[in-house]
C-alpha cells in the first residue's frame, strides 16, 4: 500500500455525494413517517382500550426485539405479497419507518408519562375530553422531552439506512460497496464513506445541540 | 417449518456465540479506557485518541464498520476466519459504546468517594477498584445489558461478511426453497426469545442482584 489515490477520491466524489443525498432523504422522510405514525399509535394507546394497548405494545416489542436486518428483508419480501409494489426507495423507507415508529412510540409515551400527573388531572377537571386533554395539553409540554430522544432515534434511523443496502437501495453504503468491487479500491472508498457519514450525523448532532440549549433557555 | 428448524438451531448458536465473546471483550475494554477516560486530564493526548475512536463508532453505521474490517484485516497482513472478523467488528462497534457507559457512570459517582478513599490513606488504585468501580459498575449494568441486545441484533448485519449465522442460514434457505414468509417469521420467533431473554436478565441483574430501589416504578409499565 503506498499512499492515498487522491484523484481517485476525487473521481468517485460525485458519485458518493449523490448517495449521501439519497441517504439524507430516506432518513428525513422516514423520521417524518415515523414520527406521524408514532403519534398516531402513542395516542391510541394512551385513550384506548386494553386490547388496541395491547396489540400497540406487542409491535413495540417486535420492533425492539428482532433485528433491523431480519425486519427490512421482512418489508422487503412481504409488501409484493400483499400486493404493494414499490421501487426499492419507497420499500425502504417503508422499512425504516416500521423499525422507527416501534421506537417513536415508546418515546412519545415515555415524554407524556414522565409528566406530572397533575396536567391531566386538572385537564380533566376543567372540562376537557380525554383527547382535548392529551392534544392541547400534553402533547405541547412533551415536545421539549421529546426532542433530545428524538435526534438521537434520526442518527440511529442513518445508521439504519446503510442496512438498506442489502435490498439494493442506491443509498451512500451500497454505492460505496459497488465502487470497491468495481474497482477494487478499498480504503480510498471507506475513508470517503466514513467521513460522508461523520459530516451528516456529526451536523445532525450539532444541531440538537443547539436546539436543546434554546428550548431549555 | 418444523422441517427446517433443526436446520436453524447450529446458526443460532453461532450468533449467540458471537455476540457473547463480543460483549465480554468490549465489556472489558471498555471498563479499562472508560475508567482512565473519567480519570485523566483533557490535555492528555491518549483522552483525544479515545474521544476520536468513540466519534468515530458512533457515527458510522455498523454495516460500514463490519464491512471495514472485512475489508481492511487482510490488507494488514492478518487473515482470521469470518467469525473472528465478525467478532472483532462487534468488539469495535461495542467498545466505542462501552467506554463511554463506564465513563458516565465513573464520573456520575460523588467526588467525596474518591477524596474520603484518599483521607483514608487508600492509594490511587486501591480507591478506584475498592472504592469507586464496585458503585459505577452497579450503575454501567442497565446500560450494558442494553448493549447485549443491541449486539444479538448488530450480529444479524455479520450475514454480508457471509457468516453462518441465523439471518444468513434463513436467508440461503430461503434462496432454496422459496419460503421466504415461513422462514423469516421463523427467525423472528428465534431471536425474540433471545432478545426479551436477555432484558430478562437485564432486569433480574437490576433488582434482584444489585438491588435498584424503585426500579420497577423507574421503568413505567412494562
Amino acid at each position: 500500500m503506498d499512499g492515498l489515490d487522491l484523484q481517485f477520491m476525487i473521481d468517485i466524489l460525485p458519485d458518493m455525494l449523490l448517495a449521501a443525498w439519497v441517504t439524507v432523504k430516506l432518513s428525513v422522510l422516514t423520521i417524518i413517517f415515523s414520527v406521524a405514525l408514532g403519534v398516531v399509535l402513542a395516542s391510541w394507546k394512551l385513550l384506548g382500550g386494553k386490547l388496541a394497548g395491547g396489540l400497540i405494545q406487542a409491535f413495540v416489542e417486535f420492533t425492539r426485539g428482532v433485528p433491523q436486518l431480519v425486519q427490512i428483508s421482512i418489508i422487503y419480501f412481504a409488501l409484493p405479497r400483499v400486493g404493494l409494489t414499490l421501487d426499492e426507495f419507497w420499500t425502504g423507507v417503508t422499512a425504516l419507518t416500521f423499525v422507527g415508529a416501534g421506537y417513536a412510540v415508546e418515546i412519545i409515551r415515555g415524554a407524556v408519562d414522565s409528566l406530572d400527573k397533575g396536567q391531566r388531572e386538572n385537564a380533566l377537571a376543567l372540562g376537557l375530553s380525554e383527547m382535548q386533554a392529551l392534544f392541547l395539553v400534553l402533547y405541547p409540554q412533551a415536545v421539549r422531552r421529546v426532542l433530545p430522544p428524538l435526534t438521537n432515534e434520526l442518527a440511529n434511523v442513518i445508521k439504519a439506512s446503510a442496512l438498506l443496502s442489502v435490498i439494493s437501495v442506491n443509498e451512500l453504503t451500497k454505492v460505496a460497496n459497488d465502487l470497491i468491487f468495481e474497482y477494487f479500491v478499498v480504503i480510498e472508498v471507506l475513508i470517503e464513506l466514513t467521513v460522508l457519514y461523520i459530516v451528516i450525523i456529526g451536523s445532525l448532532l450539532w444541531v440538537s445541540r443547539i436546539l436543546e440549549k434554546r428550548t431549555r433557555a | 417449518m418444523i422441517k427446517v428448524f433443526p436446520k436453524l438451531l447450529p446458526p443460532l448458536w453461532v450468533t449467540i456465540e458471537v455476540s457473547a465473546i463480543s460483549l465480554v471483550l468490549a465489556m472489558m475494554i471498555g471498563l479499562s479506557c472508560g475508567t482512565a477516560r473519567a480519570f485523566l486530564t483533557r490535555r492528555n493526548p491518549l483522552v483525544w485518541v479515545m474521544d476520536a475512536y468513540v466519534g468515530l463508532v458512533r457515527c458510522t453505521p455498523i454495516i460500514v464498520q463490519i464491512y471495514a474490517a472485512y475489508l481492511l484485516l487482510p490488507k494488514t497482513g492478518i487473515r482470521l476466519d469470518v467469525f473472528w472478523v465478525g467478532v472483532i467488528a462487534l468488539t469495535f462497534n461495542s467498545a466505542g459504546y462501552q467506554i463511554e457507559i463506564a465513563r458516565a457512570a465513573v464520573q456520575s459517582i460523588d467526588k467525596g468517594q474518591g477524596e474520603a478513599a484518599a483521607a483514608l490513606g487508600l492509594r490511587w488504585w486501591h480507591a478506584v477498584r475498592l472504592v469507586i468501580l464496585p458503585q459505577a459498575i452497579k450503575r454501567m449494568i442497565p446500560a450494558v445489558t442494553n448493549e447485549m441486545s443491541h449486539l444479538i441484533k448488530a450480529s444479524a448485519v455479520l450475514s454480508v461478511i457471509t457468516l453462518f449465522e441465523l439471518h444468513k442460514a434463513a436467508n440461503s434457505l430461503q434462496a432454496t426453497s422459496f419460503k421466504f414468509v415461513e422462514l423469516l417469521t421463523l427467525q423472528a420467533l428465534l431471536y425474540l426469545p433471545l432478545i426479551l431473554g436477555a432484558s430478562r436478565i437485564a432486569r433480574y441483574l437490576e433488582t434482584d442482584v444489585f438491588g435498584f430501589e424503585g426500579k420497577r416504578d423507574a421503568q413505567g409499565t412494562r
